[in-house]
């Protein structure tokens, strides 16, 4: 490949302007060009939603608890009352997908090679969504009857 | 000519001057990989608590040890620039206006960022170095005290603290 050429690469959002950022895709276009703007919508809105829900987790278990204070037997019993599993399903949910998705971001950004960039992407899919049904697993499975003394 | 604008080499991206917009984009992409990467770590360490307890809390020493005890200030520190810098970005999305003020309200994220982690910085190090007690100390006294049970877990009162401690001495 010569050094005048330039690589033009489908990042599925569409045709590149001149100015900067993309045209609106038309046609075959449009369909992919849909999944680009769900997933900025989906940016915004579990963005919002971890701010609280992250920053409450952090405060609980760095700044309430404490890391030294820290036991199975302290989250288990925190674990007992569903609705913490809920809250905590929906954290993982949401940090992990919204973390997935501005990881593929930065992929698309930086890895040149489409080949290459097919790879990062399946591996990084394989091992967050691996990651993710493993937590999620984890707190449907979990058997409160356990963990309280009463 | 074919033009290039691409920046070719990593000082040369740096040297782009492009102030608090340029180095808070950069931020947030560097803190949410990081992130990204604790809470693959984070979700399959904590998910053992549900079928090896007892492995969660050998997994638990790993992050009791001084340098995990830094590593955990930075992973405070990159969830809060992201969740302040997030939230300019998407006021500058949805409030076109703010796009006007989009250095200021940088140097916003950054100021909020900075405030709040004074106070957290002291709460999370000056333990290590016996400035202070460890965050939670008193709610674990009072859970011990009533049988390892939080006490907002339980809706039964507190135990008074038994005499007999203070007579062992």
């Amino acid at each position: 490949m010569s050094t005048t050429e330039i690589h033009v690469e489908d990042t599925g959002r569409g045709e590149r302007r001149p100015g900067g950022g993309y045209q609106s895709p038309e046609g075959e276009l449009a369909k992919k060009g849909k999944f680009e703007l769900y997933s900025w919508l989906f940016m915004r809105v579990s963005g919002l939603l971890l701010i609280f829900m992250a920053l409450y987790h952090l405060v609980w278990w760095n700044l309430m608890i404490g890391v030294e204070h820290l036991s199975a037997e302290v989250v288990l019993a925190r674990w007992n009352n569903p609705l913490w599993r809920l809250f905590n399903i929906g954290l993982a949910s949401f940090a992990l997908l919204h973390g997935l998705n501005g990881a593929r971001y930065s992929v698309e950004d930086y890895v040149r090679n489409p080949k290459t960039r097919h790879i990062v992407k399946m591996v990084l899919y394989t091992v967050v969504g691996l990651t993710l049904a493993w937590g999620v697993f984890a707190l449907l499975t979990f058997d409160f009857t356990r963990g309280l003394r009463s | 000519m074919a033009t290039e604008y691409r920046a070719r080499s990593f000082s040369q991206g740096l040297r782009y001057k492009g102030n608090a917009g340029m180095w808070t984009w950069l931020l947030h992409r560097v803190t949410g990989l990081g992130i990204l990467l604790f809470l693959i770590i984070h979700v399959a360490d904590t998910a053992l608590v549900v079928y090896r307890p007892d492995w969660y809390d050998h997994a638990l020493d790993l992050y009791r040890s001084p340098l995990f005890r830094v590593a955990e200030l930075g992973i405070f520190f990159a969830v809060m620039f992201h969740a302040f810098n997030g939230l300019r970005i998407i006021i500058q999305d949805f409030w076109p206006i703010a796009m006007l003020h989009q250095r200021r309200l940088a140097h916003v994220a950054i100021g909020m960022t900075a405030v709040l982690m004074l106070p957290v910085a002291w709460m999370m190090l000056a333990p290590l170095f016996g400035l202070a007690d460890e965050p939670g100390t008193e709610r674990a006294r009072q859970r011990q005290l009533n049988g390892g049970v939080p006490v907002e877990a339980s809706a039964a009162p507190a135990p008074v603290a038994p005499v007999s401690l203070e007579g062992a001495r």
